[in-house]
């Protein structure tokens, strides 16, 4: 159970805090339900207290290093094995040190929600994850554990096999239907850190802010390939889809249509190994050119 | 009472539609929206609408006029505002309250938008009381009665087998007859009224919130906040909106309206670069300020009916009702040092 792991991320945070040597832990509390919880940003020993590791910390907390790149102290965050990748890849981006954080490592048996139909269910963006353990941190606070069901990791794809192109795109065409441009997969996603977004930017014209299927289909497509091979899976973007759009399904394809291309490949877990859209070789394909 | 059996519900749907644009809450798979029902469509009634009744007389994107400028000409053409006879179906208690602020909004202060007047002039309002809240619902605390609806047309109950329809408006009472021929009398009684979970209590907080604005308390409260707008888009009340050019080709193009987030970086952006909320910090104030103080400050009511959509759906939390709780808590004079109470 990864609630008695709780005590001892508060002995983690509080040390580091009473030490100072970091100025700010990242964490989760206790939110609106007991089988909710929230991001906690601890400044002070005292603010530890408020600290749980539960089967409810299902937020990626790599994401709030971009709101604090620019902070000059160090900053402690904790992570389970697809926020530790989000960690991984940011940094491959440098967006900031490795020196800049403190990794305390959360091996994660899975996350549990409540759905739609308030049952308490395994939460899909679990399902076929291959790195439940942090793949780096400087500190673990639990045992290690097994992978449930990685075999799993492209089972979203399978729905589509006996489908033709046009079957896809009407299906895909209702659920942009659907969005409404929020922008939270963007907002939540560590592997959307480009300064200037060209959604936020709306000068640019690049897109408007018309909500129909055209423009909501452009939105979602340009943010599936330009995360393409830098998405580490951790399923954020379609958890925080207000209206449930299968956005991972997108994410799962290109990662897939990259082993395909380049080998086995899954991105952030190899601080040393370059996105293979990122790097050169000689070898790589090129029947698409 | 005037009633059928859920089995008939669609023949009442078809019926109306002879007539009227019925919007109901139409289940889309995984979220449900007001939309224009047609046979075939499935309508959801058994839980809110994830996207807020306020799409049907203030959507999302609305086209205002179309342009033409040549050398030395400018040619404008006014998109006709919407004036087809609707039936709004299945709106919640909350929602219809929304509609009320949204009215404060669009239609008084010497200003009538006349987009939305159109549509809110010719919708017949059938309310859906609710038999049981979602657990983030606070409609209690916004002085709504999840039974009752006042403002409605029609207000319907359902008992799991049946649905019963009153008239409380001679409007009503004729959309009552046209269906006539399938209805039968029954009483259908709603399930008893059960204690919300959630409660908020916004006695006085207008007026301290006018004393907070650059209190510490907000230093610490929006760092969880990812600045996307999904509280504000699924808000009932959030009502911003920004106007957009979409220029084609030879100089022609057309100009929508479009909602706005206080959320984004670029509200309130102006054309000299200039930001007056240039971080997440002075946007998350300004959505809790606008609803908890300055609605209230100019219309007397707060901005939130308590649907609590914004709770369920906030990807990081933000919860409005312990937002509330903790301001009231807040003690106004310190003013360093208080990273957050609760």
């Amino acid at each position: 159970m990864m609630n008695k792991m709780t005590d001892k991320a508060k002995e983690v945070a509080r040390e580091l805090l009473e030490k100072q040597e970091v100025d700010l832990v990242i964490g989760w509390e206790r939110g609106t339900f007991e089988d909710k919880t929230a991001p906690l940003f601890m400044k002070k020993p005292e603010d530890v207290e408020r600290l749980v590791i539960n089967e409810y910390i299902v937020n990626s907390l790599a994401t709030y290093m971009l709101h604090y790149k620019t902070h000059g102290g160090k900053i402690a965050i904790f992570v389970k094995g697809c926020d530790s990748r989000g960690i991984v890849r940011l940094i491959q981006d440098k967006q900031f040190t490795r020196e800049k954080v403190y990794l305390i490592g959360v091996p994660c048996s899975g996350m549990k929600e409540v759905n739609e139909n308030d049952e308490m269910v395994d939460s899909p963006k679990c399902d076929g994850c291959t790195h439940p353990n942090p793949v780096i941190y400087d500190v673990i606070i639990g045992e290690e554990v097994q992978p449930k069901n990685p075999e799993n990791r492209f089972k979203v794809l399978e729905d589509d096999l006996n489908k033709v192109v046009e079957e896809r795109w009407s299906s895909w065409a209702s659920e942009y239907n659907k969005c409404i441009r929020c922008y939270a997969c963007q907002r939540i996603c560590p592997a959307c850190n480009c300064r200037e977004c060209i959604f936020v930017d709306q000068s640019q014209e690049w897109i408007e802010r018309r909500v129909d299927e055209t423009e909501n289909g452009t939105y979602s497509l340009i943010r599936a390939y330009h995360i393409a091979g830098r998405c580490v899976e951790c399923g954020e973007c379609e958890r925080s889809c207000p209206v449930g759009l299968p956005i991972m399904k997108l994410n799962k394809r290109i990662a897939k249509d990259i082993e395909d291309l380049f080998g086995p490949y899954e991105a952030g877990v190899d601080i040393e190994q370059n996105s293979p859209l990122g790097d050169f070789k000689y070898d790589d394909p090129e029947e698409f050119m | 009472m005037k009633s059928i059996n859920k089995q008939k519900l669609a023949d009442v749907l078809t019926q109306w539609s002879k007539g009227y644009a019925v919007m109901a809450p139409v289940d889309e798979g995984s979220a449900a929206s007001f939309k224009k029902w047609e046979e075939g469509k499935e309508v959801q009634l058994d839980k809110n609408s994830t996207i807020p009744a306020k799409n049907i007389f203030f959507p999302q994107t609305e086209e205002l006029y179309d342009y033409k400028a040549g050398k030395d000409s400018l040619e404008l053409a006014e998109a006709i505002p919407i004036k087809d006879e609707m039936i709004v179906f299945g709106i919640r208690p909350c929602d219809l309250m929304s509609l009320e602020i949204l009215d404060d909004l669009f239609l008084t202060r010497g200003y009538i938008d006349t987009y939305y007047k159109a549509k809110r002039d010719n919708a017949v309002i059938v309310s859906y009381l609710c038999g049981e809240p979602c657990r983030t619902c606070f409609c209690e605390s916004m002085g709504i009665d999840y039974q009752k609806a006042e403002g409605a047309d029609i207000t319907m109950c359902f008992d799991g087998e049946n649905f019963g329809f009153i008239a409380q408006t001679e409007k009503g009472e004729n959309l009552l007859k046209e269906i006539d021929l399938l209805t039968e009398e029954r009483d259908v009684k709603l399930s008893e009224k059960q204690e919300l979970k959630l409660k908020a209590d916004t006695e006085g907080l207008a007026e301290k919130l006018a004393l907070m604005f650059e209190h510490p308390y907000w230093d610490s409260a929006y760092e969880k906040c990812i600045g996307c707008g999904a509280c504000t888009y699924l808000c009932p009340t959030c009502h911003c909106f920004d106007i957009n050019s979409h220029n084609r080709a030879c100089g022609t193009g057309f100009k929508t309206r479009c909602w706005d987030s206080c959320m984004f970086p670029d509200y309130t952006l102006m054309a000299g670069g200039h930001n007056p909320r240039p971080t997440r910090k002075e946007r998350f104030r300004n959505r809790f300020l606008h609803k908890l103080q300055q609605f209230p400050e100019r219309y007397g009511k707060t901005a939130c009916v308590g649907c609590g959509r914004c709770i369920s759906k906030c990807p990081v939390n933000v919860d409005i009702v312990a937002i509330i709780s903790q301001l009231k808590e807040v003690d106004i004079n310190d003013q360093q040092g208080m990273d957050r109470v609760g």
